[in-house]
């Protein structure tokens, strides 16, 4: 068994540092995943633990212990877009867990570490533009940075987020 | 677009200004005090009923449904505070209650012969009942979250 494994398999025994190192496995992820929906932190703390409550009930009913991550991740995700409809209740959206997103992958730790290094090598404005809205700053402050209209900001992150899955694609492709 | 924002949160991630508050950390830590072992799940279902309440202002009642039971609960807002009025079916029997559960605090409700139960002025957020039936696995429902 993988050490994930062993951790969901000892919280579902029963032993609450196993769930607290779950917890602090994989909790940044959830936290960044429900934060890059615009989220603010009441609403994003939630989403959170709206998603360790669903990983609770389903504790022992987890298929792929590996692929745990990446199901908290697409399930902080549902959760946040469901506190985004603004419902007076949020019921989960299915009886089964989901199926965690493929895209969900770019939140592993070594994902991340490419990704951040293409970002150095993209042209500007894209490599500006993308540690502006990685760092939390607003569309009036990136608009201001670069020195374009704040209208363009949106279109320009779009294809500066497209340069850099072109990137991260071309290199999975490399042996 | 999801591919799009999986990558800003993989770059949000990365960059590391913006870290879990450590109250929402704490706070799934705590979770775990809610697990129930070998509990029986009741998820929400359709009915008619909670179609037909279904008005401009969301959903109000929701039907939970596990083998062998049904809960009914209907929700209202009492000055930011919410109210739950419910119905279990079957009733629970001699020594059956409901737990409401809610991250701040559980309280034990008594159900009626006709499997009624209420409680009143809880916080908003996630909620979860959990039916206690003499003799047999307990019964939870899945967490709901309720807004103000």
């Amino acid at each position: 068994m993988t050490d994930v494994a062993l951790l969901l398999q000892a919280a579902a025994d029963g032993d609450e540092s196993a769930w607290s190192k779950l917890v602090a496995m994989y909790g940044p992820r959830m936290w960044a995943a429900a934060r890059a929906l615009g989220l603010g932190e009441s609403d994003a703390a939630d989403a959170v633990q709206g998603a360790w409550l669903r990983l609770l009930e389903n504790l022992g009913r987890i298929r792929n212990p590996s692929g745990v991550g990446a199901w908290l991740a697409t399930t902080t995700r549902r959760e946040a877009l469901l506190i985004l409809r603004k419902g007076p209740m949020t019921l989960p959206a299915s009886e089964a867990p989901c199926e965690p997103d493929p895209e969900a992958a770019f939140l592993e730790a070594d994902s991340v570490r490419r990704l951040w290094q293409f970002v150095t090598q993209l042209p500007e404005p894209c490599r500006t533009l993308l540690q502006l809205v990685a760092t939390a700053a607003g569309t009036q402050q990136a608009a201001v940075r670069l020195g374009v209209p704040r209208g363009s900001v949106g279109p320009t992150r779009a294809r500066c987020l497209q340069k850099l899955r072109t990137m991260f694609s071309l290199e999975e492709k490399v042996p | 677009m999801t591919l799009d924002e999986y990558l800003l949160a993989a770059l949000r991630l990365g960059a590391g200004h913006d870290s879990v508050p450590d109250h929402v950390a704490a706070a799934a830590k705590e979770a775990y005090a809610l697990r129930v072992p070998d509990a029986e799940i009741a998820y929400p279902v359709a009915c008619d009923a909670t179609r037909a309440v279904r008005g401009d202002d969301g959903q109000r009642l929701v039907r939970f449904a596990a083998p062998g039971l049904t809960v009914d609960v209907e929700v209202s807002v009492d000055d930011g505070l919410i109210d739950l009025a419910g119905q279990v079916t079957p009733p629970l029997g001699l020594g059956g209650h409901v737990d409401v559960r809610t991250m701040q605090l559980t309280l034990r409700r008594e159900v009626a012969p006709d499997g009624h139960f209420t409680a009143t002025g809880l916080p908003p957020g996630w909620f979860s009942l959990k039916c206690h039936r003499p003799g047999e696995a307990p019964v939870v429902t899945a967490w709901i979250r309720i807004r103000a």
